[in-house]
């Protein structure tokens, strides 16, 4: 099982000028006198990669850091200005959107077509296309020209295709966000089949619910850089972290905000006060502790609520549900704490955010939102690890 | 085996993709060149009264079928492979494609179509008594393909360069019109005053044209040395289009 797929190698991509035609004319004649490189904007540098069979691998990082360009040099459709990129078996790749559809073609057409690339020969598509079909499931559309497809239609035969060749290696690029929620479902549970299978997977998302979900290892990169790589949960919580602390770096720059009603003051999540919160494993317990500011001294309502990344809420509960009154003590400052007796999130990201609203529990004033982590291994479904028992049971009934 | 059956496809595709959507179909290809040869032997015979000089010489219609028809089916490939690789720039984009294949494709489909034509059209004038010799028609086919491999070699160079030099397309097409008169496909060369006369050999197309007058005709002469000639022109276009295609090849995408 530790046979490599995918090699990469010092990788580096410059984009050559390419807008005026004096630059193109110049990049033309050197290529053609092979007198050293076409100078141009850098995109990626120095990346290292191994992949081995059975891993997968998510690559993440702000728009324009590269990820799309780095799947291009290891599908081959981009050639690295320095460095190589090997890739050992089999490949189905699903660059952006489209997957390289003629727009004059029906989707029948460009089925035949995507498999001949792939290296089928006529029979071995004919073989494929119910299946293809069936899993597009995009109706009477099949026999129309791609170019009136919707762009979920055409990621649903991008990668329905996909799905039928079985490549040794999948690549795919922000594909999951066009489809809509069933197809989407669809497309994560036939990669977490293929990945079951011993399919390899590069994936790059923006979605880390998607990553988590399907990926072990993560690279982040930054800048045409590797910034990070290794386990997916700490690449993808200290990527998540580095953009909290730009968001809040921006959030500075806007000065004060005005003075209000009420407001959050501090706000701790296992006694750590900024984002993203220590990652928890499954079953350890979460502390939340919040100050709030109440400039007329009325007691405020405390809010606590923990919801996936993805923004699925998984519980919330206000002081005012529970009747706790808040302690203000001498200072106008009232303080709130609640704990979480072994969490019982399953693995994946969340977000824990506390709002404070006036003494009615009715309008809304402050919140405060962090990221947290679970980690571990679970093979359980859904959010939460609901307590349960296994009940004994010998199939026989009683008269 | 694997790039042979992707070529099949790629031309197969691009035969469907010349007539989809016209009424007549296929019978375009042919019909296309036929008018084109009606309105230049419309011009030549009845308005400039041309003439081929010399006893025995083929009639006006037959001399300028044998010539125009292999132009047509050279100049059309040529000029609709240049834009080749923009033309799919959505698919080089996103699938590594060998790219010569689609250079290779709307070549190929042109001959095709032409080739056919060619010979409907040399089979009608045969039976209806232009002078045109049957035997002579396997020979100029097996000519077409030493003239594909110079059409292939000229469309790799070009389709490359087009993705630098945008304009390249259309100083083709003037300079191709320029190259079809610079041939003796309207005239013989016979018409020519003596001291012009060498100059046609300068025009790499001059070989193809009287090799078709010769082998269809009987007319004008061909012998090995102007074979081995027209077969080096095009190996040596085959080579230095796969050797300037294959330089260029790994640059395509970052300037599409």
């Amino acid at each position: 099982m530790s046979e490599i797929l995918v090699r990469a190698e010092g990788l580096g991509k410059r984009f050559p000028k390419s807008h005026r035609s004096s630059d193109r004319l110049r990049s033309l004649g050197r290529l053609l006198l092979g007198g050293g490189d076409v100078d141009g904007q850098q995109v990626l540098h120095d990346i290292n990669l191994e992949v081995k069979r059975g891993e997968s691998v998510a690559i993440i990082g702000e728009n324009g850091a590269g990820k799309s360009t780095l799947l291009k040099l290891i599908t081959g459709v981009l050639t690295a200005t320095e460095g190589t990129a090997n890739v050992y078996g089999k490949v189905g790749a699903l660059l952006e959107l489209g997957a390289g559809f003629h727009p004059e073609y029906s989707g029948r057409d460009n089925i035949a077509m995507a498999g001949a690339l792939y290296g089928l020969n006529r029979s071995q598509i004919a073989q494929c296309l119910p299946g293809i079909i069936e899993f597009a499931d995009i109706g009477a559309y099949i026999d129309e020209p791609v170019k009136h497809y919707s762009s979920g239609m055409v990621v649903r035969l991008g990668f329905a295709i996909i799905a039928a060749l079985k490549p040794d290696l999948l690549i795919t690029d922000e594909v999951l966000a066009v489809g809509d929620e069933s197809f989407q479902k669809k497309c994560v549970r036939w990669m977490e089949d293929y990945l079951a299978g011993g399919g390899t997977l590069l994936l790059v998302s923006h979605s880390m619910y998607h990553v988590q979900k399907l990926c072990s290892r993560a690279l982040w990169l930054q800048h045409g850089k590797v910034a990070m790589y290794g386990d997916v949960f700490d690449v993808s919580q200290a990527y998540l972290a580095w953009h909290e602390r730009r968001q809040a770096a921006v959030a500075s720059d806007h000065g004060v905000r005005a003075s209000q009603e009420f407001e959050i003051v501090e706000f701790t999540v296992n006694g750590q006060d900024e984002s993203p919160a220590p990652v928890l494993d499954i079953g350890n317990s979460l502390r939340l502790r919040v100050r709030a500011g109440s400039r007329d001294r009325r007691t405020p309502v405390v809010l606590f609520g923990i919801a996936r990344a993805d923004g699925t809420p998984v519980y919330g509960v206000s002081s005012e549900m529970d009747a706790v009154a808040l302690e203000g003590g001498q200072s106008s400052v009232y303080c709130a704490e609640i704990e979480f007796e072994d969490i019982g999130l399953l693995p994946g990201s969340y977000m824990v955010k506390v709002h404070v609203l006036d003494s009615e529990g009715i309008r809304l004033f402050d919140t405060e939102e962090r990221t947290l982590t679970v980690r571990g291994e679970s093979r359980e479904f859904g959010l939460v690890r609901l307590p349960h028992r296994w009940i004994r049971f010998v199939g026989e009934v009683n008269e | 085996m694997n790039r042979f059956s992707l070529a099949l496809h790629f031309v197969r595709r691009e035969l469907h993709e010349r007539y989809r959507g016209s009424f007549t179909g296929f019978g375009w290809a042919f019909l296309q060149p036929l008018l084109q040869l009606a309105i230049y032997a419309f011009v030549f015979v009845q308005i400039f009264k041309a003439r081929i000089p010399g006893a025995g010489a083929p009639g006006y219609v037959p001399f300028l079928v044998v010539g125009l028809w292999p132009w047509i089916a050279f100049s059309d490939a040529i000029l609709r492979s240049t834009t080749a690789l923009q033309d799919n720039s959505a698919l080089i984009g996103k699938v590594a494609v060998p790219r010569e294949i689609l250079v290779f494709a709307p070549c190929a489909a042109g001959f095709m179509l032409h080739l056919a034509g060619f010979i409907v059209i040399l089979l009608v004038l045969a039976l209806t008594g232009q002078g045109i010799r049957i035997q002579g028609i396997p020979f100029a086919i097996l000519m077409y393909l030493p003239m594909f491999l110079y059409a292939y070699g000229a469309a790799l160079c070009f389709a490359a360069l087009q993705v630098f030099v945008r304009d390249l397309v259309q100083i083709l097409g003037q300079l191709l019109t320029l190259m079809m008169f610079a041939a003796p496909i309207f005239y013989d060369r016979s018409n020519l005053p003596d001291r012009y006369q060498g100059w046609l050999d300068l025009n790499p197309f001059t070989g193809f044209v009287e090799a078709y007058r010769f082998l269809l005709l009987g007319h004008g002469n061909f012998g090995w040395g102007a074979l081995g000639l027209v077969l080096a022109i095009a190996v040596i276009s085959y080579l230095v289009g796969s050797w300037l295609f294959r330089r260029l090849d790994p640059h395509f995408e970052d300037f599409l």
